[in-house]
């Protein structure tokens, strides 16, 4: 009996792609519509992060963490600072650890919403994106009503923040979280349940726990594939400890566990998590207390070097800084969360169709700024 | 957890130490059978270590702040690393890192990643240095999810023989992380199988993370621009 | 006006030369052209629905205007005049290395493929091109004609994105005929006619008379053609050969300014005489829903247009609002679930027109 042996053909998608979230470029052999190999191409977005850091003082190295997640610049931020303060010791008032948290879920809600937008895009579905996108626009108003950024924050500093916050902001961010609680029925409603989408997603891309952990993944799509690790409550940083949340994790509802399906709904179970969060440190927060206080005149942190875990809505993002005495960094190694994810596309992407590629890669939901630095 | 599965675990766990490992095997919900011998694990590994086992088997074997080792974990493990690898450690035992000589190392990730009571079964960075005087460091932190331990395994070798063995099938991340190291610092991973550069494009010359680096002055006919000149 | 009643006319007129071949062509000429002036009309409120219906849909306004001349005119009624405009105006691109006779013989007969649908469409009781006795057989027939065009449209791009493009078109559209294709099997057991005005006339008397109350299978059969309809159409969710987030446009991806207008234009030319097959075999056509009144014969034109318009509306509502299927799972809705369902309902109509008269 022979084999009959097509010929494979090599394709390339990307780097200028409407579903790549960036500049990416996959290379791939298919067989018709089958894929049998798949290799990523980065480096497009390189600008050389770590090698500026390396010029310039420890504080206007945060500007540029902004952008290398330019969709979760608050949660950059705070991976920096938590780590630049444990170097150096500083223990922050109450008052700035609270309106930290309260950044970051939003934050939080802002990326998923997104991530999930752009997700039902890339399968098909245009009016989830608009609606996701009609509510982030709020919390970008809250945000800009802030610091006066609506992506790129430079909020938080180290020993505290830019700004306090403004007048107003309790009953507007109040009034956006009565908002947005329903939306997430309504969401669930249109898409997540949707037969069709559940088609597509489920039991696609199926992401085994071990694989998981060997590759690095995290976050959302670590949680998905059963692992109940989250930052915030394993190594808590900052007050995470103080507020009750619970951790999501895939359990393979309409497919197998830790397939497409399942990274897109702990996104959006965590946001309802977030809420749960907010309304916590928004009954609690002190009202006084001086933001500007502890923030060191000069930044001269002892020799010494740190590694320090924080979870940003796209997994654990870790800031490796090492110092030597200077004002001027001398080693800021970033690891992004999303340069892992990205890696193990090629294992798990194989011997699907075209269209599952691309379903894939959106529920990795990776952010290029954040894997080419 | 509630009291009953908290009572279950632990009434089965005694009989398991006592000798009889049906009261686990009984035991018909996957997750709370998984626990149980979790916490079986936990409390032999306590006694065979002469410490009394814990009283409050919750049945995640999480060393809570309590338990929590008291010892450093780096001077801990690069002391077992030393005597299972005799001649692997290069100078004293430290408390921020472990400090190896390359030639192992690739058989001390894996004992590292297998061995039943440490479990590193997450890399989690490895950050490339340029420790300046012509040595260049990779630096592996390494994390075990079982046992939440952490460490730092620091290598130092020269510029001039920049080699150190792969540990990309041990943890699969390997495979990119080293690549970006060997792209920005020139450090060859001997036994990858596709070292190539990863963030840059692949005629790119130089390593620019070094500090000695210079920037080249064309690629493919553009010049690359060292001085911003009529930029805001 | 049927072709023939020009064509009498004509001969009425210059009776010594009558039967001459020149009357022939200008009694088919001038309802033609009548047609394309009608389909340039319809393209104008379609673009102009789908901005705006999706928009709403999306829970943005769409474009909006302050007034004649002003941006887009008032609601944004002028937006297709200018989107028409603009596709006019732009450069004509033509790959270097694409097939060229056959990369601008696409848009051509893709064009020609929707456009001769539109004549045995029934408008009105004596308004319609030409009353074939095989009518909706024809426009079946010629239905497909489109998947030649799409088909050269990929493989004449010199693309591999077109190629995967055309070649599940292809796939798509040659399966879905078939459940389609039974369906109107169903009206036309019922009405035992294959003319459209004798399928239409056969349907009077109100609406409990129309086809698709008449009968529990022939109700199924209905939703089972529009279904297979959309699918022939290219829409959301069996867009898959244009699926923008995958294959950045699929067959289209190469095509600029007007030939990009033509598969444009002809996907809402298509989308007219499918929603026009369906509203002829199974809602009656331009017979009135309440019988006796409103029959007039510019009565019927409405009645015809707006049962059509309707179903064009329901096809934008559910390209807004559903995600893509895969292309397998495509495959398997025609041929696993379609089929056999489009198989019984034929069955169950002549049983039941057998047992229940």
């Amino acid at each position: 009996m022979g084999i009959v042996h097509g010929q494979e053909m090599v394709l390339n998608i990307g780097p200028q792609h409407p579903s790549t979230h960036g500049v990416l470029r996959l290379q791939v052999r298919t067989d018709g519509e089958i894929i049998s190999e798949i290799k990523p191409f980065i480096g497009y977005l390189h600008r050389c992060f770590e090698k500026h850091s390396e010029n310039v003082t420890y504080e206007q190295v945060i500007p540029f963490t902004d952008r290398c997640d330019y969709l979760a610049s608050m949660a950059n931020n705070f991976g920096y600072v938590v780590a630049m303060e444990e170097l150096m010791d500083i223990k922050v008032p109450e008052r700035v650890e609270f309106i930290r948290v309260i950044m970051g879920e939003l934050q939080r809600i802002a990326s998923h919403l997104l991530a999930l937008g752009v997700y039902g895009l890339d399968v098909g579905a245009f009016t989830p994106f608009l609606h996701m996108f009609r509510d982030r626009e709020r919390i970008l108003d809250i945000f800009e009503m802030t610091c006066g950024a609506r992506l790129l924050y430079n909020y938080m500093w180290v020993g505290g923040l830019s700004h306090d916050l403004p007048v107003g902001f309790m009953d507007v961010t109040y009034n956006f979280l009565d908002y947005f609680e329903p939306k997430i029925g309504e969401f669930n409603d249109l898409l997540s349940h949707n037969k069709i989408f559940v088609e597509r997603t489920a039991d696609v891309g199926v992401l085994p726990p071990d694989v998981a952990i060997s590759y690095g993944v995290s976050g959302p799509n670590l949680r998905a594939s059963g692992v109940k690790w989250d930052i915030r409550k394993d190594e808590p940083y900052s007050i995470y400890d103080r507020f009750d949340f619970d951790v999501p994790i895939g359990e393979g509802i309409k497919g197998s566990v830790g397939d497409c399906w399942d990274r897109y709904y702990v996104r959006m179970l965590e946001m309802m998590e977030s809420v749960k969060i907010l309304r916590q440190a928004l009954s609690q927060i002190p009202k006084d207390g001086d933001v500007h206080q502890t923030i060191p005149k000069k930044i001269r942190p002892p020799k010494g070097s740190i590694y320090k875990r924080t979870e940003t809505p796209r997994g654990d993002l870790g800031y490796y800084i090492v110092s030597d005495g200077s004002p001027v960094p001398y080693r800021v190694k970033m690891r992004s969360p999303a340069f892992t994810a990205l890696s193990v596309l090629g294992e798990i992407a194989n011997g699907w169709m075209m269209s599952d590629v691309i379903a894939i890669l959106g529920s990795l939901d990776i952010v290029l700024g954040e894997i080419d630095r | 957890m509630s009291k009953e599965r908290e009572k279950l675990i632990s009434d089965a766990v005694e009989k398991a130490i006592a000798g009889d490992m049906d009261a686990i095997n009984n035991i018909e919900d996957r997750v709370v059978r998984s626990k149980a011998k979790a916490a079986l694990a936990k409390a032999k590994r306590l006694q065979k270590d002469g410490s009394s086992p814990d009283a409050d088997l919750s049945g995640s074997d999480v060393p809570t702040v309590s338990n929590a080792p008291s010892e450093n974990p780096n001077r801990m493990f690069g002391d077992r690393i030393n005597q299972k690898f005799p001649g692997s450690l290069d100078g004293d035992l430290k408390d921020t890192h472990i400090q190896l000589k390359p030639d192992q190392w690739n058989d001390i990730a894996i004992w590292l990643k297998t061995e039943d009571d440490m479990l590193f079964d997450s890399l989690q960075c490895i950050t490339g240095m340029d420790m300046g005087e012509d040595i260049l460091e990779a630096r592996y932190n390494l994390h075990s999810m079982k046992y939440r331990f952490a460490i730092e395994i620091r290598i130092a070798i020269p510029k001039n023989k920049a080699e150190i063995p792969s540990i990309e099938q041990v943890w699969r991340i390997g495979d990119w992380f080293e690549r970006e190291t060997y792209d920005m610092y020139g450090i060859s991973f001997s036994g990858h199988t596709d070292l190539r550069r990863i963030l840059l494009p692949d005629d790119w010359e130089g390593w620019p993370l070094r500090k000695d680096y210079e920037v080249q002055e064309t690629y493919h006919g553009i010049v690359v621009p060292k001085v911003k000149e009529g930029w805001e | 006006m049927t072709v023939d009643w020009i064509f009498e006319w004509l001969n009425g007129l210059f009776t010594t030369l009558s039967g001459n071949p020149f009357f022939l062509i200008i009694a088919i000429l001038v309802p033609c052209l009548a047609l394309f002036g009608f389909i340039t009309v319809y393209a104008f409120v379609v673009i102009y629905m789908e901005l705006k219906v999706s928009s709403f849909i999306q829970d943005k306004v769409g474009p909006m205007g302050q007034g004649v001349g002003l941006h887009a005119g008032k609601w944004g009624v002028l937006q297709p005049i200018a989107d028409a405009l603009k596709l006019l105006t732009k450069e004509d691109i033509i790959p270097e290395s694409a097939d060229k006779p056959l990369f601008i013989m696409a848009p051509f007969m893709i064009f020609i493929g929707a456009f001769i649908g539109f004549i045995a469409l029934p408008f009105g009781e004596y308004i319609i091109i030409t009353d074939l006795n095989i009518g909706i057989f024809y426009i079946l027939a010629v239905g497909s004609f489109s998947v030649i065009a799409l088909i050269l449209a990929g493989w004449a791009s010199n693309n591999k994105w077109s190629l995967y493009g055309g070649m599940r078109s292809a796939a798509q559209i040659v399966s879905y005929e078939i459940p389609a294709g039974l369906s109107i099997v169903v009206v036309i057991m019922l009405s035992s006619t294959l003319s459209m005005q004798g399928i239409v006339k056969y349907q009077e008397g109100g609406i409990f008379n129309w086809i698709i109350f008449t009968n529990p299978f022939a109700f199924v059969a209905f939703f089972i053609y529009f279904i297979s309809a959309m699918a022939e159409t290219n829409r959301t969710p069996f867009d898959i050969p244009e699926a923008e987030s995958e294959l950045v446009g699929g067959f289209h991806t190469e095509y600029s300014g007007m030939r990009f207008a033509f598969f444009f234009l002809s996907e809402y030319a298509n989308m007219f005489v499918v929603s026009g097959v369906a509203a002829t075999g199974f809602l009656g056509g331009w017979q009135s829903p309440i019988p006796g009144y409103f029959n007039t014969p510019l009565w019927g034109i409405f009645w015809m247009l707006s049962k059509t318009m309707f179903l064009v509306f329901m096809m934008i509502w559910m390209r807004w609002t559903f995600p893509r299927l895969r292309v397998d799972q495509l495959m398997n809705v025609c041929w696993k679930v379609l089929l056999p369902i489009s198989l019984v309902n034929i069955f169950g109509v002549g049983i039941w027109t057998l047992v229940f008269g």
